[in-house]
C-alpha cells in the first residue's frame, strides 16, 4: 500500500512538474513563435519609432539543396518603443517574435544622431538577443536597407548577414561592429562606439577622369562606384560620440582603424610607382607584428605614438617592371611607408580634433598613466582626447610581386 | 559514518564547491564592483590571507583530531553551547544556500523558463537534493567530485575562447579605487572564501584525517587560481559590468563565444552543467545541516529531517519579495555572515577551546 502511494505520488509529481514545464517549452516551440532575422528601427513621424522586422521562411528552403534563395518578408510598425513594437508585431502576425536568431540590427543615422542610448539599453537587455549581432548605422532608411539587403551567394538570409563583415579581414574597408561591442564602448569611461556603416547600392554615372586611386580608397557607402545586383553596400564606419553619430569614416580611414586595433589580416595600397610617377603600383600589405601604442600624458595633454608594422608584395603588375632591385624594393617600402604615415596621421586626427571620439581606445592605454581610478576619471579622458597629438611611424618591408618578380 | 568516509580528493572537491557555485552567479562580479581594476592584484592579497587563516584553523584543529567545530564547542561551553553554535551553522547554511538556490533560478527563469512558474524551478531542485539526501554523503561527494572539473573546465574555456575580446588595459589603473580600498576594504573580498567554512566539518568524514592541511591549502590554492579566471574573464571582457548590472555575468560572457557559423550558443551546454554543479553544492550543504542536527538534537538517524529541512530550504528560498531583496542579502549580508560565523566565532571557539586544552594539560601536569 505504501509503496503504491508512493509510485502514486511520483506519478503526480511528474504530470505537474511536465505541465509547469511545458508552457515555456510551449512558447518556444517553432509553431508559435516567428524569427526575425533583422530589425530595422527607424526615426517616426506619427510615433516615437518605426520598427522594421524582417522574417525568412526557413522551411521553404529546399533540402535537396536547390539555389533557390529563401523568401523574406518585412513587417514594420510605428511605436512609442522597441518592447512596445515587438509587443504589436506579436498580436498582428498571431505568433510570438523570437529574437534569438536575429543576426543584424541596423538604424537609420537620422534616429543614431539623436542618441540611441535608449535603444541600445533595451536590446542589451532582451534575453533573446545575441551579443554579437552585428550593428548597421544605414545611411538611408533601416527598412529601406533591409528591403534592399538580397545575399548573392547564400540562400539562407541569415547566413548572408553572419558573414558579410568577415570581409574586413581582407580588405579593411569595413568592420565587425556587434551589439556586446557596441555596449561596453557605451558604458566605458575610456573609449567610444562605433558600428558599421550601411548604405544602398545605386549606379552613379562621373563623367571620365584621369586614374586616381584615392577615389577607390576614399569611398563609403551609397556613395561608391560599385555596381550590381546587390542591393546594399557596408563599406566606412559609423562613429559616435556617447550615444550620438558624429561622423562617418571612408573606406580608408576604416582601413587605419582596423590596423590600428590590430583587426586586419591584409589589405590593398596604392602607391604612385617610383619608376614612372604617373602610374600606380596595388601592393598587398599582411600586419607582421601587431601595432605598438604608446600613450603619455604630456603638459596635460594625450601624446599617442604607434607604430606599425608591415610586410608587403606587390600585386599589380605590367610590362618591363624590375622588382628584383633591392633598391627599387627599398623605394616602394619607403613610398609605402610615407603614404601610411599620411592616411594614419590624417585618420587619427580626424578622430581626435574633428570628431573627438576615441573609438580606437587609446583611454584604455592611457589608464596605465593614473595610479587610482579617480585620477583617471578626473583627467576626463574622453573630453581631453581633442587635445591628442600623434606620433605615427610605419615599417614596411616590401619584400617582391607574387609569383612574378621581374618583367 | 564509515560509509560515508571520502577521500581527500573529494574532500578538496567539497570545498571548492561552495566557492564555484557562487562564482557561477554573480561572486565575480561583487569582487570586480569592490576593488575594480585593482581587482586581480586584490584577489592574490586576500588568497595569500585566505591561506593564512586556512594555516591557522589547521593549527588549531591539530590539537582536535576527527573533531568538527560543534565537537569542539561541546568540549568548550558544554551542550548548550554547542546547540547554539549548531543552530548558528544550520541558519548559516541555511540561509546561504537558499538565497544562491533563489537568485540562481531567478536568472533560470529569465534565461530559459519565461513562462514557468519560480515555484517549479526551485522545486526542481528541491527533488533533487532531497534524492540526493537518502544516499550517503560519499555518493554526493563522488558526483561532485565528477562534475566540479568539467565546470572548471567550462571556465576555462570561456577564458580561452573570449581571449581576442580581452581588453588587458582593463586592469588600470592599477590601484583602482586606491590602496586604502585595495588593500583594506578589499579585505570584504576575502567572504569570496567562504569555503573555508567547510574545514570545520571535513575531520570526521575523512579517510585520512592527517591529510586535512594538504587538502585545506590545495583546495584554496585551486580556488585562487579558479577565482582569478573567473574574475579576469569579466575584468577584461566587460567594460559594462561597472555600470550595467548583468544577472548572470559569465552566462553572459559564454555568449560573445563564437567558432565560426557552425559552433554558436555554447552557453546552453554550461549552464546545463552548471545547473548540476549547483545541485551537487546544495545537496553538500544540506548534508552537513543534517548532520549539524543530528548531533545537537542527539539523533540516532537523520533521514527523517531530510524532507523537513527541504521544505525549510524551500520557504527560505521564498522569503526575500522580490529578486532585488535576494540579490541584496546575497551581495550585502551574506559577506557579513562568512566573516561573522565563518571567521570570527569559529576560530575564536577554536582559540578558546586549545586554550582550555592547554590550560588543563597544564594543569594535569602541575597534578602529576
Amino acid at each position: 500500500m505504501n509503496k503504491l502511494l508512493k509510485t502514486l505520488f511520483i506519478i503526480i509529481l511528474i504530470i505537474v512538474f511536465l505541465s509547469a514545464f511545458s508552457s515555456s517549452y510551449t512558447s518556444l516551440s517553432i509553431d508559435h513563435i516567428a524569427s526575425v532575422v533583422a530589425m530595422g528601427i527607424d526615426v517616426s513621424d506619427s510615433n516615437n519609432l518605426r520598427v522594421s522586422f524582417q522574417f525568412t521562411n526557413a522551411s521553404s528552403v529546399s533540402e535537396s539543396g536547390t539555389t533557390e534563395q529563401s523568401p523574406s518578408s518585412i513587417y514594420t510598425i510605428d511605436a512609442s518603443s522597441i518592447s512596445s513594437a515587438i509587443n504589436l508585431m506579436n498580436s498582428y502576425i498571431g505568433k510570438e517574435l523570437n529574437l534569438s536568431h536575429c543576426k543584424l540590427i541596423s538604424l537609420s543615422e537620422e534616429l543614431a544622431s539623436k542618441g540611441i542610448s535608449e535603444v541600445i539599453y533595451t536590446l542589451i537587455n532582451e534575453s533573446q538577443v545575441r551579443p554579437t549581432t552585428n550593428i548597421v548605422i544605414t545611411r538611408c532608411s533601416a527598412k529601406f536597407y533591409l528591403e534592399k539587403s538580397k545575399p548573392l551567394f547564400e540562400n539562407l538570409l541569415t547566413k548572408y548577414y553572419e558573414v558579410f563583415a568577415n570581409s574586413s579581414h581582407y580588405t579593411g574597408y569595413t568592420s565587425n561592429a556587434t551589439l556586446g561591442d557596441f555596449f561596453n564602448s557605451l558604458v566605458c569611461n575610456a573609449c567610444e562606439p562605433y558600428a558599421i556603416l550601411g548604405g544602398i547600392n545605386s549606379e552613379k554615372k562621373e563623367s571620365p577622369t584621369s586614374i586616381n586611386p584615392e577615389k577607390d580608397s576614399s569611398s563609403m557607402s551609397s556613395e561608391s562606384s560599385l555596381s550590381g545586383q546587390m542591393g546594399t553596400e557596408n563599406i566606412g564606419l559609423a562613429v559616435f560620440k556617447d550615444d550620438y553619430l558624429v561622423g562617418e569614416l571612408n573606406s580608408i580611414e576604416t582601413l587605419s582603424f582596423l590596423a590600428t586595433r590590430n583587426d586586419v589580416n591584409g589589405f590593398l595600397v596604392s602607391i604612385p610607382d617610383p619608376q614612372n610617377q604617373d602610374s600606380y603600383i596595388d601592393i598587398y600589405l599582411t600586419p607582421y607584428r601587431s601595432t605598438s601604442t604608446n600613450v603619455k600624458i604630456v603638459n596635460g595633454s594625450p601624446y599617442i605614438s604607434l607604430k606599425y608594422y608591415f610586410s608587403g608584395r606587390i600585386q599589380s603588375m605590367k610590362e618591363d617592371s624590375n622588382y628584383l632591385s633591392s633598391e627599387t624594393l627599398t623605394t616602394i617600402s619607403n613610398y609605402c611607408n610615407s603614404y601610411l604615415e599620411s592616411i594614419f596621421n590624417s585618420y587619427l586626427y580626424k578622430t581626435s580634433k574633428e570628431l573627438n571620439s576615441d573609438i580606437n581606445g587609446f583611454g584604455k592605454i592611457a589608464k596605465s598613466n593614473f595610479i587610482t581610478t579617480k585620477d583617471f576619471e578626473d583627467y576626463n579622458w574622453l573630453e581631453k582626447y581633442k587635445d591628442s597629438f600623434f606620433d605615427v611611424k610605419v615599417e614596411t618591408s616590401v619584400k617582391s610581386g607574387f609569383l612574378l618578380s621581374d618583367t | 559514518m564509515s560509509n560515508s568516509k571520502i577521500s581527500t580528493k573529494e574532500a578538496i572537491s567539497i570545498i571548492l564547491s561552495i566557492i564555484v557555485a557562487h562564482t557561477l552567479v554573480c561572486l565575480p562580479r561583487n569582487i570586480v564592483t569592490s576593488t575594480k581594476s585593482a581587482t586581480l592584484i586584490n584577489l592574490i592579497y586576500v588568497g595569500i590571507i585566505a591561506i593564512l587563516i586556512v594555516f591557522l584553523i589547521i593549527k588549531l584543529l591539530k590539537r582536535f583530531p576527527s573533531n568538527d567545530i560543534i565537537d569542539i564547542s561541546d568540549y568548550l561551553g558544554g551542550p548548550v553551547f554547542k546547540k547554539i553554535i549548531g543552530v548558528l551553522f544550520i541558519g548559516y547554511f541555511i540561509f546561504s544556500s537558499s538565497i544562491l538556490l533563489r537568485n540562481f533560478c531567478e536568472c533560470l527563469k529569465i534565461v530559459y523558463y519565461p513562462m514557468t512558474s519560480l515555484v517549479f524551478i526551485i522545486l526542481t531542485f528541491i527533488i533533487a537534493i532531497l534524492i540526493t539526501l537518502n544516499f550517503s554523503f560519499k555518493t554526493s561527494a563522488k558526483v561532485n567530485l565528477l562534475i566540479l572539473p568539467v565546470v572548471i573546465f567550462s571556465v576555462l574555456f570561456i577564458f580561452i575562447a573570449n581571449f581576442r575580446h580581452f581588453s588587458i588595459g582593463n586592469i588600470f589603473p592599477i590601484l583602482g579605487d586606491g590602496i586604502f580600498n585595495t588593500f583594506v576594504t578589499g579585505i570584504g573580498n576575502l567572504s569570496a572564501f567562504s569555503g573555508i567554512v567547510f574545514i570545520y566539518f571535513l575531520p570526521p568524514y575523512l579517510e585520512e584525517p592527517q591529510k586535512l592541511k594538504k587538502i585545506s591549502v590545495t583546495a584554496i590554492g585551486i580556488a585562487i587560481i579558479y577565482l582569478i579566471l573567473c574574475v579576469s574573464i569579466i575584468l577584461l571582457l566587460f567594460s559594462s559590468l561597472l555600470k550595467a548590472d548583468e544577472i548572470l555575468p559569465l552566462y553572459s560572457a559564454a555568449q560573445y563565444i563564437e567558432f565560426g557559423v557552425f559552433f554558436q550558443r555554447l552557453e546552453s551546454i554550461f549552464l546545463l552543467i552548471w545547473m548540476i554543479q549547483m545541485a551537487c553544492y546544495f545537496a553538500i550543504t544540506l548534508h552537513f545541516t543534517l548532520h549539524i542536527f543530528k548531533k545537537i538534537a542527539n539523533l540516532s538517524d537523520s533521514k527523517p529531517l531530510i524532507f523537513p529541512l527541504g521544505l525549510l530550504m524551500f520557504a527560505v528560498s521564498f522569503l526575500p519579495k522580490n529578486y532585488a531583496v535576494s540579490k541584496f542579502l546575497e551581495v550585502e549580508i551574506y559577506p557579513y555572515l562568512v566573516f561573522g560565523i565563518g571567521f570570527f566565532i569559529s576560530i575564536s571557539i577554536l582559540i578558546l577551546a586549545n586554550m582550555k586544552k592547554r590550560k588543563k594539560k597544564v594543569e594535569v601536569q602541575n597534578n602529576e
